[in-house]
């Protein structure tokens, strides 16, 4: 049977998870890097949502929005995933002890999987949102919003603890 | 070069016995509550100054003019720059003496002043000016902008490791 333990043990004795965690200039750098990505990701998906809640950027149609926005949330997030591997490599056993990580690797994934729901179940009709907008497209921005909000404070928390 | 080196040490003894200095450095857990909320203004401000400055670099939300771009995302800055101020004062206060001798904090105050005169300068007037299509002016001022956000959030991050 797969053991995650024995897993997080094996990758923490890791040369490069050594060296990350032991050498003073790459965790502050991958981290800065980070949280610039969090700056164009979060930064861009919460627009999205906003929009979809009709709660800001009323006057553009919700179809550009998306369209012109949302490559830019998938860089920003492609740029914090790789860096946020790199910090959990630094410290695989800490993260795996952290609650809050915990807490924040669950929300990722369900904010993952609510932008899933919303590609495949309910954007295929999103040109008709400008006269009224679908209840479950709401209901994505607002799960989407609270989600990354969670996501944010857990990251902090993780350093805290 | 440090803040220590122009104002008085009188004077960051006293943010830090003042509230809600004082509250933060002596709660355990004020500052790590505030800190989240100011990253979180962070991503809001950001945000907002990427997807502008991207529309005047010729990027993101091309199919609306640069002023309409602006005119969305504008009074949100403003809202983010004042979330950042109002939860970021309280964090300097908790430590002021410690930031009186830290290098990267008074660069990020340098380029924050640039950043925010920079905004009310330069980068408006590229915006009224630009005609719902990107300028050499326009280029210039995103780029400078986004150098200068860049360098607080450079300088702000690096305050917590120099």
């Amino acid at each position: 049977m797969f053991h995650l333990l024995t897993f997080v043990q094996w990758l923490n004795d890791t040369p490069i998870s050594v060296y990350l965690r032991e050498s003073d200039w790459p965790f502050p750098i991958i981290e800065t890097v980070h949280i610039l990505g969090l700056g164009f990701s979060v930064g861009t998906i919460m627009w999205l949502d906003l929009r979809l809640l009709k709660l800001a950027v009323r006057e553009v149609p919700v179809a550009d929005v998306i369209e012109q926005l949302e490559p830019w949330a998938i860089g920003g997030f492609a740029v914090m995933f790789i860096s946020g591997s790199l910090l959990i490599l630094s410290e695989p056993l800490k993260c795996y002890n952290t609650v809050a990580f915990r807490i924040k690797v669950v929300l990722l994934i369900l904010a993952a999987l609510n932008v899933l729901y919303f590609h495949k179940r309910v954007m295929h009709n999103v040109d008709q949102w400008d006269q009224e907008m679908p209840w479950r497209a709401k209901m994505v921005g607002a799960l989407s919003l609270v989600l990354w909000l969670g996501v944010v404070i857990a990251g902090r928390w993780t350093a805290y603890f | 070069m440090t803040f220590g080196g122009i104002l008085p040490d009188w004077f960051f003894k006293l943010c830090e016995n003042t509230w809600p200095g004082l509250w933060f450095k002596q709660s355990q857990w004020m500052f790590a509550i505030d800190e989240t909320f100011h990253i979180m203004a962070l991503g809001m401000l950001i945000g907002t100054l990427v997807i502008v400055d991207l529309r005047l670099l010729g990027f993101g939300m091309r199919r609306q003019s640069v002023a309409q771009v602006a005119s969305y995302f504008a009074p949100w800055t403003l809202v983010g720059v004042a979330l950042m101020i109002i939860t970021g004062v309280p964090l300097f206060m908790s430590e002021a003496v410690r930031l009186s001798k830290s290098s990267p904090f008074l660069f990020k105050m340098i380029f924050l002043f640039c950043a925010v005169t920079l905004h009310f300068t330069l980068h408006r007037k590229a915006i009224a000016s630009s005609q719902g299509q990107g300028s050499g002016l326009g280029r210039l001022a995103a780029t400078l902008s986004l150098m200068c956000w860049l360098g607080v959030a450079l300088a702000g991050r690096a305050i917590a490791f120099l």
